[in-house]
């Protein structure tokens, strides 16, 4: 019996050795073996870029709650300028910080609450006619939040005239001023949550989970960099664009329609996301991009990861900034031009989702599952 | 030659055997499917994976496996549970285990999606376990029915788990003999540095030539440990490398019981003796001391009836022969295996790839020329997607549905193409499908699915 293992064994063996060094073209990686900071990108991640983020945020909200009350107990021309500058401040910083859905904003579901768009003008105006709002209610995600002032702001006339009447002398001009009221303290109210336990307890969870599964802080930052960096090819681009739906155009879908600030939101988003990746703030922090460089990773033509990834930014931001607001009629007019931005945001898509993770050993995965 | 393969023949199936390794066997596999499946209860897999999603990815001459709908799927793992608790104690232990192994058979025959090679080690293990006396010895069966005991069983009972345990390994490590795993140390290099953060070892795991040792050790180990284990002069050793590698995999790796399994099935290569102690310490602890001194003298041995023998002897043969030959199916296709994955699976390759894909589907209306993308999430879950877009077999399904959903809503013959972006052992992503042919019009069948890219990456 042993004659005969030993026998299996030595063929099976220098069979398998001969047909191993055929040489194979892959695994081309040159790690170099320097241990990577994951503890220390968490801690800039943390301490420069996502409290500032927030502290920026929650500050908005407060400005934009304010402007709100001042509207509401003098709605006059000026008051409501006033207030859509503050909302767009808000709109703007809000970019900065829908990338960290997880710990304290996930727990509230900070993203879905904040900016689920299209805003649903039926549940919105049904709100107001019947005096009834339920923060609640999954029907009331598209008649909250940030999209819901948009249109609350923007939306209810053709300029500013018509808007500022329906606050004053339209029907359910009360209730309407109580809804923005609602709408703005909740915006608030959830910002401020999110910012206490992050400027409390959560840095030291978020810095001390410093492994690579689904559950750690890198895990969980990837994924939601990935996870977020979809929503704005998709939501914000793609759907609108009509690149999902056989050519049919969406352009009312856009992200901000109503106040026409989209591109400029897109940019922010994709630069915030880049900041994120980057590690960066004021400085240049750990992030991403060393974790790339100090594991070796490689883009498949030879080239390293990392600066592939940068120049994929780079080139997907310029296609962006080659577009200009409203959004909404480029999508209509200049449909070409938003196409190709779609279609290098696309290539970043790859590049983050899978060449990325991949290179990390970090799965990208939303659910959990065992593998072998 | 030939007398002496006879003589090996004869001896593995006739040979006396005492049956205390398998009432052990009986009791291990059937306590750890219990964990397993309570676990995979627990995590709430069911609903996840065969409950939420609303297409699944049969296997090849398996469309006709469905998930049985929520109630169906709870009841059938209860099913299970009440199946494995049954095998554990020995109770109706032929109807149980026949039971065990359908249900779980069936479960992950309904979707690839899940695939483990453990899991259809698991299937392997329950399917054998159907053809031994397992309860003849130490079981509620025999105090149900005591004409039923039986001490002594001819060897084969005992050695096919050997044989399939051999296998495993063997194969296992035959197929870590590759360029990526041995000369690139592919893709430990990539997983042991994502793991720096663990305590005391952490520090090394960052270091290149930790992953080379981790790949050699792992190589060397599958391709021998088998054979350690079978001779009685290394089995202790063989069995603390064992536990050692199998705590350790465990411990880096998210590969949930697969370790437990192993480390629970390979006391089976231990002696009759080693096996008496465990039932002996067992009878203790529950308490029934007496009736072993009666049973240890008697020797009562099992032997099945002619037919029956033939028939099992049969099975046994075909089995082994299938599963010698299986791991070498992917000879019969070109390039290479692991970014084909054309006779990957079924083949006891475990951990070898660091493999991950991001696909765009395309539909293009042949009557307006019209294209749209696919929202790959309103057909697949996430853990779906993921798997589909680096698996060929997997990409022409989700296309064949895609060109049915289409059809149903009224585009004739709608044109789908797919754009998968995958990267194999840290190679970078490339083009994995011909993104100009259209997948409706691709059969799936044994053949090389010419519509498979090439691997290839530009060395820098």
């Amino acid at each position: 019996m042993r004659k005969l293992i030993y026998l299996a064994i030595v063929a099976a063996s220098t069979f398998f050795l001969v047909e191993s060094c055929k040489k194979s073209d892959s695994g081309d990686q040159t790690n170099t073996g320097s241990s990577f900071d994951r503890k220390g990108m968490l801690t800039n991640m943390s301490t420069n870029i996502i409290i500032p983020g927030y502290t920026s945020y929650q500050a908005a909200t407060v400005t934009l709650n304010t402007a709100v009350t001042t509207f509401i107990a003098t709605p006059n021309a000026a008051n409501l300028t006033a207030l859509q500058t503050a909302f767009q401040a808000t709109y703007k910083q809000w970019q900065a910080v829908s990338a960290f859905e997880f710990g304290p904003a996930a727990q509230i579901n900070l993203r879905v609450n904040t900016n689920t768009y299209p805003a649903d003008v039926n549940q919105i105006n049904s709100n107001i006619t019947t005096s009834t709002y339920q923060p609640d209610l999954l029907t009331n995600l598209a008649a909250k939040g940030l999209p819901a002032l948009d249109y609350l702001l923007f939306g209810t006339g053709a300029d500013n005239t018509a808007i500022l009447a329906q606050y004053t002398t339209g029907a359910n001009a009360t209730y309407r001023k109580t809804y923005l009221g609602l709408l703005s303290a909740e915006l608030k109210t959830n910002a401020t949550t999110v910012l206490t336990t992050w400027t409390s307890t959560y840095p030291a969870t978020f810095v001390n989970a410093n492994g690579t599964d689904v559950a750690s802080s890198v895990g969980q930052m990837l994924n939601q960099l990935v996870y977020d960096y979809e929503v704005l090819k998709n939501y914000e681009i793609g759907i609108p664009a009509g690149v999902q739906s056989m050519g049919t155009l969406y352009p009312q879908k856009v992200q901000a329609y109503y106040s026409k600030i989209s591109v400029q939101l897109a940019l922010l988003h994709i630069q915030a996301l880049q900041n994120i990746y980057l590690g960066k703030s004021a400085s240049d922090g750990l992030g991403f991009d060393d974790y790339l460089d100090a594991a070796g990773a490689k883009y498949s033509d030879g080239t390293s990861l990392n600066a592939t990834i940068k120049a994929q930014f780079a080139t997907a931001i310029a296609k962006l900034q080659a577009l200009s607001d409203p959004l909404s009629t480029q999508i209509t007019t200049n449909n070409a031009a938003v196409t190709a931005a779609y279609t290098e945001l696309q290539k970043l898509t790859v590049l983050l989702k899978t060449d990325m993770s991949s290179s990390l050993g970090i799965l990208i995965t939303y659910g959990d599952n065992d593998g072998d | 030659m030939f007398n002496f393969i006879k003589a090996q023949f004869s001896s593995f199936f006739n040979t006396k055997r005492h049956i205390a390794p398998l009432a052990v066997m009986r009791m291990a596999f059937g306590a750890i499917m219990l964990i397993s499946t309570i676990r995979f209860l627990l995590k709430g897999w069911v609903s996840a994976f065969y409950i939420k999603p609303k297409f699944h990815f049969t296997f090849y001459g398996f469309e006709w496996v469905k998930p049985l709908g929520a109630t169906g799927m709870y009841l059938l793992f209860a099913i299970l549970v009440i199946a494995a608790m049954l095998v554990t104690i020995g109770l109706f232990y032929r109807a149980a285990i026949v039971t065990f192994f359908l249900c779980f058979t069936y479960v992950e025959l309904i979707d690839k999606t899940t695939y483990l090679n453990h899991y259809y080690f698991i299937s392997v293990m329950a399917f054998l376990m159907i053809l031994v006396p397992a309860n003849r010895y130490f079981s509620v069966d025999v105090l149900r029915k005591p004409n039923l005991l039986a001490t002594y069983v001819p060897n084969w009972t005992i050695g096919i788990f050997k044989l399939q345990l051999i296998l495993v390994y063997f194969f296992a490590g035959v197929s870590k003999l590759t360029y990526d795993w041995l000369i690139a140390a592919m893709p430990l290099r990539i997983w042991l540095p994502a793991n720096s953060e663990m305590p005391i070892i952490g520090g090394l795991l960052t270091h290149l030539w930790v992953a080379y040792v981790f790949s050699w050790f792992g190589a060397v180990f599958d391709l021998f440990i088998g054979f350690m284990l079978l001779n009685v002069k290394t089995r202790k050793l063989a069995y603390i490398l064992v536990v050692i590698f199998h705590v350790v995999t465990g411990w880096f790796f998210k590969i949930g019981m697969f370790p437990y399994i192993m480390i629970f099935v390979t006391i089976i290569f231990f002696s009759a003796t080693t096996h008496l102690r465990i039932i002996e310490f067992l009878r203790r602890i529950t308490g029934k001391r007496k009736q072993e001194t009666v049973s240890k003298r008697q020797e009562i041995v099992y032997q099945p009836g002619i037919l029956q023998k033939q028939l099992i002897y049969s099975i046994i043969i075909l089995h082994f022969t299938v599963q010698l030959l299986l791991p070498f199916r992917y000879l019969l296709y070109p390039g290479k295996l692991y970014w084909t994955e054309e006779g990957y699976r079924f083949s006891w390759r475990v951990m070898l790839m660091e493999k991950g894909g991001t696909a765009f589907f395309y539909i293009k209306d042949p009557a307006t020329g019209k294209r749209s993308e696919v929202i790959n999430s309103q057909y697949l879950t996430q853990f779906q997607e993921d798997q589909m877009a680096t698996q060929p077999d997997m990409i022409l399904q989700y296309a064949h549905l895609l060109a049915q959903e289409y059809q149903k809503k009224g585009i004739k013959n709608p044109v789908v193409t797919a754009q998968s972006y995958v990267t194999l052992n840290g190679s970078g992503t490339m083009l994995y499908v011909d993104s100009t042919v259209n997948l409706a019009n691709e059969q799936e069948d044994w053949a090389h699915k010419k519509w498979i890219l090439p691997f290839h990456t530009k060395q820098q």
